[in-house]
């Protein structure tokens, strides 16, 4: 994986994901962290409970999922699309990836004006993970290159 | 929209604090999601975007109208979604104009302009409105609510009166400008502001009045449609901003650094380096331009929509009070019958020391003592006082005899000259102390200087 598409799931960065029911209503919802083992070729993003349910819903409809995420400071932006593999309950085990990942994120937050308690009064757990299957990725940072697809 | 939440209740929302997301679908089904700085609140039922590149997101609106967006409140973080349908793209009117003329400021100030424009303002049906239950842990700790308290509305009351009993009374202009930025800091807690009056012959604006950042700033420059300040009083439009981006404060150390060489240069405008919110407002009588105030904060949430309101009517007051000054020193200055004082006492007291000034024809600057004072007609104003004053002895003036003389090249309709007068006045304070204009009474006034003065001419 390049320094560029390494950047999306550097420490700190905001992820955010887009979702469609069967008959095109879009939704969007704040997800608490991502993650990749195999250079994003699949990646598992997790989302609250609390406040995926719509997101769960239309993947259970069309399976398609759109994932952004920026780094606040340098707005440094990725977008990957792709389909939904598996959507399940994120697992204890993956407890600390998720705290330790929304924290870095609150940090970046921090430097940028927002005090933690805000970023710390956000629910994060219990969460669904959800595994998608990229199939393209987008530049998303501001700027002549934004739309230009990386992979 | 059904909803017993409504879109006026969530102004904060709507100040660009925090990014607001916003999903669609292509006519094929595929989602994309992505941010925006700012949705714009148009009324009740309907939002707006602004439309700066054709991207992703508005391909997707023209395949597929609805959208859903996700805004949050940057005082508790709580999110509030809305389903949207988009309605139409205005290229102009009233809420493009708004628009433009925010994303204008920033481009301005971040060396931009011209690249990044608002190409439409697009309008949404709002179909629904709701809090995104479970956003937010339940043990949070509250927040203070926005609304001004009884208490603080009757201040604020208190303070309009206070302020347009002080503008109907102002004798003068500085009086009304000192008299106004007082009350908005005693009344208001606006304790950095100023004000910039509008010179047509130029086109630029000159600071006048500034209460907060100490002596600095007067004098300061801003062509029309410049930063902030320009573009407010070019396109006649309030800006407001909340929690300044990042992109305008990086544009801005861009600018402080760059100007640090240049000899000549206007004052810095007064600022504060860490400014957080700004609200800048033209100051108009119907459609002509006076002036604009301006008012900043290191609180990213310190003006809200109840602040922009109530500093529009002080603004409009102002704009009143400015004009009929002006107005009434035009008409004096025509009437006034008295002959050009006669030539004088010579100077008050028995020169002291010594003080260098020197006139750059070419820049119509002066510099004292090789640090920059003045330019362009107080420039003028000041070197002729000087001259008469050491050719003859005269320390006596009337307005109307300065106002008349052509080589000065005041404009013949409504010449500023009391602005002009009030601006020499402050930086002779500030830069050379041992050289002052007194009012000796209504259209009258002295040059007293307390040094030798020498004058060089380049």
């Amino acid at each position: 994986m390049d320094n560029r598409l390494r950047k999306g799931l550097e420490p700190g960065v905001s992820v955010i994901v887009g979702s469609v029911d069967a008959v095109g209503n879009p939704a969007c919802c704040r997800a608490v962290a991502l993650k990749s083992d195999d250079d994003l070729a699949t990646v598992t993003v997790f989302v609250p409970t609390a406040t995926g349910q719509e997101t769960i819903a239309n993947v259970a409809a069309t399976r398609r999922l759109a994932i952004v995420t920026t780094h606040p400071i340098s707005h440094c932006a990725t977008q990957l699309k792709g389909i939904v593999q598996t959507t399940r309950l994120a697992r204890e085990d993956e407890h600390a990836f998720v705290t330790e990942h929304f924290d870095s994120f609150g940090g970046v937050l921090n430097v940028v004006g927002y005090p933690p308690r805000l970023t710390r009064s956000v629910v994060r757990w219990p969460a669904y993970a959800l595994e998608m299957r990229v199939e393209e990725i987008y530049e998303q940072s501001p700027g002549p290159k934004a739309g230009t697809r990386l992979r | 929209m059904k909803s017993s939440l409504r879109l006026s209740d969530l102004t904060r929302c709507f100040q660009g604090v925090a990014p607001s997301l916003i999903a669609t679908a292509d006519g094929r089904g595929v989602p994309n999601v992505t941010y925006v700085s700012q949705v714009y609140y148009v009324d009740d039922e309907h939002v707006a975007l602004s439309c700066q590149f054709f991207n992703k997101t508005r391909r997707n609106l023209d395949e597929n109208p609805r959208a859903c967006v996700e805004m949050f409140d940057p005082l508790t973080m709580q999110a509030y979604r809305l389903r949207l349908k988009f309605i139409r793209s205005e290229k102009q009117g009233p809420l493009f104009d708004t628009m433009s003329a925010r994303i204008e400021a920033i481009a301005s100030a971040t060396g931009m302009k011209g690249i990044f424009r608002l190409i439409a303002a697009d309008v949404f049906d709002v179909l629904s409105l709701e809090k995104v239950d479970g956003f937010l842990v339940e043990d949070r700790p509250a927040v203070e609510a926005e609304a001004p308290s009884l208490e603080g509305r009757r201040s604020e009351v208190r303070g309009l009166q206070w302020v347009s009993e002080r503008i109907n009374r102002a004798a003068d202009l500085e009086s009304l400008l000192d008299a106004a930025l007082q009350a908005l800091d005693e009344y208001f807690q606006f304790a950095h502001t100023s004000v910039h009056l509008y010179d047509e012959a130029s086109g630029r604006l000159t600071t006048l009045a500034s209460r907060g950042y100490g002596d600095r700033g007067i004098g300061a420059e801003v062509p029309l449609g410049q930063g902030l300040i320009g573009t407010a009083a070019r396109d006649r439009q309030v800006l407001r901003f909340s929690m300044l981006d990042s992109d305008l404060s990086y544009g801005r150390a861009i600018r402080r650094e760059a100007s640090g060489d240049r000899v000549c240069e206007d004052i810095p405008l007064p600022g504060l380096p860490d400014a957080q919110s700004v609200l800048v407002i033209p100051l108009t009588v119907g459609h002509r331009l006076v002036g604009v105030l301006s008012a900043e904060s290191r609180d990213p949430m310190r003006f809200g929509e109840w602040h922009e309101a109530y500093l529009q009517i002080i603004g409009n007051q102002i704009a009143l009070g400015i004009d009929r000054i002006i107005e009434r020193s035009s008409a004096e200055a025509e009437a006034e019958a008295m002959p050009a004082a006669r030539p004088a006492a010579p100077s008050r007291a028995k020169a002291r020391k010594r003080r260098t000034l020197t006139y750059y024809r070419k820049d119509e600057a002066i510099f004292v003592d090789g640090e920059y004072l003045i330019r362009n007609i107080p420039a003028r104003i000041l070197w002729k006082l000087l001259d008469e004053s050491q050719r003859t002895g005269r320390t006596e003036f009337t307005n109307r005899e300065v106002r008349l003389d052509e080589s000065l090249g005041l404009p013949a309709v409504k010449d500023n000259f009391e602005s002009r007068l009030i601006l020499l006045r402050h930086r002779l304070k500030e830069k050379c102390p041992d050289v002052q204009i007194v009012s000796t009474g209504r259209g009258r006034f002295a040059l007293q200087t307390d040094a030798a003065i020498e004058m060089i001419e380049r």
